[in-house]
This record gives C-alpha cells, structure tokens and sequence, in this order.
C-alpha cells in the first residue's frame, strides 16, 4: 500500500497539470473565506454572514464546494488517461505491479484526495464559524459536523465515475468532455424529462450531488429576521425532495462499488501495449 | 538445468489478425535464446504476453516453473518494443518509480545509467532525450536491480550504429555473465552474435528452433567456369563433393559437402581434363538463409 502510494507521489507532484488543477481548487476554496464575506456588504437586511455562522456554516459550505468535487475528478481523470497516452501502464506491468495494483494505485489516490477535500472543507467551515458566530458553545459548533461524511462520500463518489470514465475512454480530452457532459448536461435534462417520475432521484450523478442537499436558506435568514408571520415554504415549493437520506446515500455507495467493479474488469482485460 | 520459461500452446488474435498461433518455446537458465522473425511474424505479441501487457487468447506460459505472477517481473529486466517512461521526469526519478515497484533501494541506478552512458543526463527530463538515449535508457532500466532474467524486444531499434554496438556489447557482457537472454530481433546477424539458441517465427507459427549453430549452419558455396560447364555440371553430380549444382549467369554454383575444400573441386575437374578458369568462395549470407527458411511454406 505504501509502497503504491509513494509510486504515485513521485509521480503527481513532479506533474504540472495536477499541481496546478490542485492551485486552483485551493483558490476555489479560499473565495469561501475571502470573496464571500466581501461581497455581503453589497446585500442590504440579508446578511450572507449569517450563513458563515455555527451550525449553518458547514450545511452551507459543504452546498456551495460539492462542484468543486468536479474538479477533484477532472484530477483523476487526467492522470489516469495520462498513463494511458505515456503507455506508462505498461511499464510499471512489465515491472512488475499486478493490474490490480495499478487500479489499487488509484483508489488510493481517490481516498487520499477525498480525505484531503474533507479535511480541507472542515477547515473552511471551522475557520468561517469561529469569525462569524455570536453565540459559540461546543454545542452548536459541532451541530452539523455530519455533513463532512456525506461530503467525503460525495468527493469519493464523484472520482470513482471520473476513474471509470478514464479507463473507459483513455483519451484524456474525450474523458474529461464526457464525464463534464455527464454532470452538466445529460444529468439535468434527464431530471427534467423525468419530472413527473420518482425514478429521476435514483440518477447516478443526481444521488451523488442530493448528498449534500441546499440547506434551507428561508429558515437561516427567518431566524435573523424574525418575522411573525413565517413564509410557507411550501407555497415556494422549495420543500426539500428527493429519496429519504439514508436510502440516498446506500444508492451512491451501490453506484460507486459498481464503477469500481467495472473499472476492476476493465483493468483486468485492457491490453497495455 | 533449471527452466526459466516455458510456453504451450499460446495463441493470440487480434481482430482479424492471427498473431501467434499455437506456440511453444522452452527457455532454460543461461540461455541467450534468439526469437528471430521478420515484422508481423509475433515476436512483440509473445513477448508482451509474457511480460503481462496482453492477455493471450488460450494456451499458457510458466515463468520459473510457476504459474505467472507479477511478483515475477521483479526479477526480470524488460523492454518490450520502445520504452515508456513519464516525460515530465528526470531520468533519475523515472529510475526511482521503477525501483520501488521492484522493491529495492535507489542505489544501483547510478551504476546502470554509467552503463548505458546517461550518467550525465540524469537530472534532464525523460522527454529532453533523443530517441537513441530513450532507447538505452530503456536497456539501463532492465538492468536495474541486476536481474537473472533479461527479455528484450529489438533493443538496437532506433539507434545509430555506435549505439547498435553499444547495446550489444551490454547486451554480450551480460550473456557472458551467465544471464538468461530472450531477444527478439528480426536482424538475423545480431541474433547470430549475441545468441546459443534460436526460435524462428513466421506469421506467428515456429518454424524451427534450436542451437544456433545448427539451425544457422553455414554451407560452403564457390562459383567456378570452365570451357564445358555442362560437363563439369555432370560429372560433379555424380561425385560425392557438392551437395547442389546450379547453373547462374554461365557459371556453376557449388554448394559443398562439409569438409570439402575448393581445392578438390579444382583437382577433381583437372583428374576429368576440364580445366576450371574461374573460381570464387561465395560465403552463402546467413541473411538470404534465414530469407529462404521464412519463405517455405
């Protein structure tokens, strides 16, 4: 295992592309902790810090990075459609690594980049909470925290497809299209053309992004502005939807060991010439 | 003497190409085993089948008398066709990942890239070489680690001549080392060089193999005229001199019997009144034997 994840270290941080895609989801983040606060002064009665308070900050955070995760993807996707183009698979076979091992090689990798996001969220939202929040016990700190799970199952999730489509496709251009297309396109207009049907919240790329669902703004800023009469929210239809939480999260778990599965047939059949 | 790679029965397709077809080929410990074969003929296909790059369609292979595991490619140096290495990477650090898939220290890359004359370039990047350096750099990285075992696939493609005669003469030394070689070439002068033993493939089937010197024996071939070629045509058939006579641009081609010398053609013609006014040693090129060995059907 170890020995795996150095190989890859050698590799990754000598990598341009991977350093600097891994520059800009940092930067990405650091909006949440700079660009943010800035602009809320620009909003008259709603305050946007009132979302970088405890216990919303990590609801909110987790909302507004889960398409950073995308980027995390597109990460996996590169390096591995890389070793195909550089026929470096096959050199690390003749070797002497297994297929498994270069397929285990990337999984770790996919947990390492999760864990990283995970840690990196937990920071994010830690850091914003402790600036923003009057009122600061353990308590309502900590309420919340649940949703770093989800997000780390969500970053997993998310690089197991990207790791799928890579040893699928092998051309680094198409996959990456494909697997964008896959989020941004195909993804939506299935939803809408299932509108009517329950069917749409089972959509492999909608369970994954249902995992760290819109935190409901209308509640964070009534209890700001603490008006007598609440909105009926479900007037506004903005009730939240969707499969209940944990019958959501079994389904992205289903989804992941599939696409790892087929990845591990794929590895197994592939010719490395 | 101990086995080191045996093949039964192996056949692979691509589409609708037959690679190899059923072969079998036994490799015992110390063998420089030549697997000779013009383009197309399946060397590449065999060899990647045995390093583990492709799947074969149905027979099998034993490394060691073993079933093939990757754990075995650690003991073995490969370059299968070009080598691969991360373009991004010095040559050092492209040495390093294969180290650590090996298992063993950084230490030994120092002494394989001074005898592949690289030392100088080993902090240039890999895609910074040129096409002559990448190949030896690819012969540096199966020597890494000292293997027992040495398979490689046209190892001299690519280079200048200086570079030709610099890899065999690594390639030699490790022979004589003791080392295991399989090599696959389609030139059949580097196979006669460097090799003991050879398999010939012809569209992926083995046409023969065997101890170099047997297979690759080279017959005596003069070429002689006298006044009445046709006579002297007769009268050596009936002899026990020559194997073949035939007839070429009015001269007589002789292939002899082994251990006949030219000096008894020329007294056996003078015992039989011809007197012969023209005759010439025509060494039969190993390269036109090996042609006309992959040209039978």
């Amino acid at each position: 295992m170890r020995r795996l994840l150095h190989i890859e270290q050698v590799k990754l941080l000598n990598y341009n592309p991977f350093r600097i895609t891994l520059g800009i989801y940092f930067l990405a983040f650091s909006l949440g902790l700079f660009i943010y606060p800035a602009i809320d002064k620009e909003i008259p009665v709603i305050s946007l810090s009132d979302l970088f308070r405890f216990p919303d900050v990590w609801l909110f955070l987790t909302w507004i990075t889960e398409p950073y995760n995308i980027l995390l993807a597109l990460i996996i996707i590169m390096i591995t459609t890389k070793e195909f183009n550089n026929h470096t698979f096959k050199t690390q076979i003749i070797f002497g690594l297994s297929r498994t091992e270069l397929l285990l090689q990337k999984l770790l990798l996919v947990v390492v980049l999760s864990l990283f996001a995970t840690l990196l969220l937990g920071i994010t939202s830690l850091t914003l909470g402790l600036i923003y929040s009057y009122k600061l016990t353990f308590k309502i700190a900590m309420e919340n925290t649940w949703i770093l799970g989800r997000y780390l199952v969500s970053s997993f999730a998310y690089m197991s497809m990207g790791l799928l489509v890579a040893l699928l496709i092998k051309n680094t251009a198409l996959s990456l299209l494909t697997f964008l297309a896959m989020r941004v396109f195909v993804d939506p207009v299935l939803f809408l053309i299932l509108r009517e049907q329950e069917v749409r919240w089972y959509l492999p790329m909608r369970t994954t992004t249902q995992l760290t669902p819109v935190p409901n703004l209308i509640e964070i800023f009534e209890r700001k502005i603490n008006s007598a009469e609440s909105i009926d929210e479900s007037a506004l239809d903005i009730l939240p939807e969707g499969l209940p939480a944990w019958l959501n999260i079994m389904l992205v778990l289903l989804y992941t060991s599939l696409a790892i599965w087929f990845s591990h047939l794929l590895m197994q059949r592939r010719r490395f010439t | 003497m101990k086995e080191i790679l045996s093949i039964q029965g192996l056949s692979k397709s691509y589409k609708n190409v037959r690679a190899i077809r059923n072969l079998d080929l036994k490799i015992t410990e110390g063998e420089a085993y030549g697997i000779l074969g013009p383009n197309g003929s399946g060397k590449t296909t065999t060899l990647s089948i045995v390093t583990g790059i492709i799947r074969q369609d149905s027979g099998f292979f034993k490394w060691f008398s073993e079933e093939p595991k990757a754990s075995q490619r650690r003991s073995i140096g490969s370059l299968i066709e070009t080598p691969h290495f991360y373009p991004y990477l010095n040559l050092e650090k492209n040495l390093r990942i294969i180290c650590d898939i090996k298992g063993m220290p950084y230490g030994d890359i120092g002494r394989v890239l001074e005898t592949s004359h690289l030392a100088e370039r080993k902090r240039s990047r890999y895609s910074t070489l040129s096409l002559g350096m990448k190949q030896r750099l690819g012969v540096a990285a199966a020597l890494l680690g000292d293997p027992k075992v040495l398979v490689l696939d046209e190892p001299t493609n690519g280079l200048d001549p200086e570079g030709i005669s610099e890899v065999r003469e690594i390639v030699l030394q490790q022979v004589h080392l003791g080392k295991t070689l399989i090599l696959a070439s389609h030139i059949l002068s580097e196979v006669e060089k460097i090799c003991s033993h050879v398999a010939i493939l012809k569209k992926g089937e083995l046409l023969a193999d065997g101890p170099v010197k047997e297979l690759l024996a080279e017959d005596e071939i003069i070429e002689i005229s006298c006044d009445n070629n046709e006579a002297l045509r007769q009268k050596l058939m009936g002899s026990s001199l020559v194997k073949e006579v035939e007839t070429e641009n009015g001269l007589l081609v002789l292939t002899l019997n082994e251990k006949v010398m030219p000096a008894e053609v020329n007294a056996f013609a003078f015992t039989n009144k011809l007197v012969i006014h023209h005759m010439l040693s025509r060494k039969r090129s190993l390269e036109s034997q090996f042609l006309e060995l992959v040209k039978e059907e």
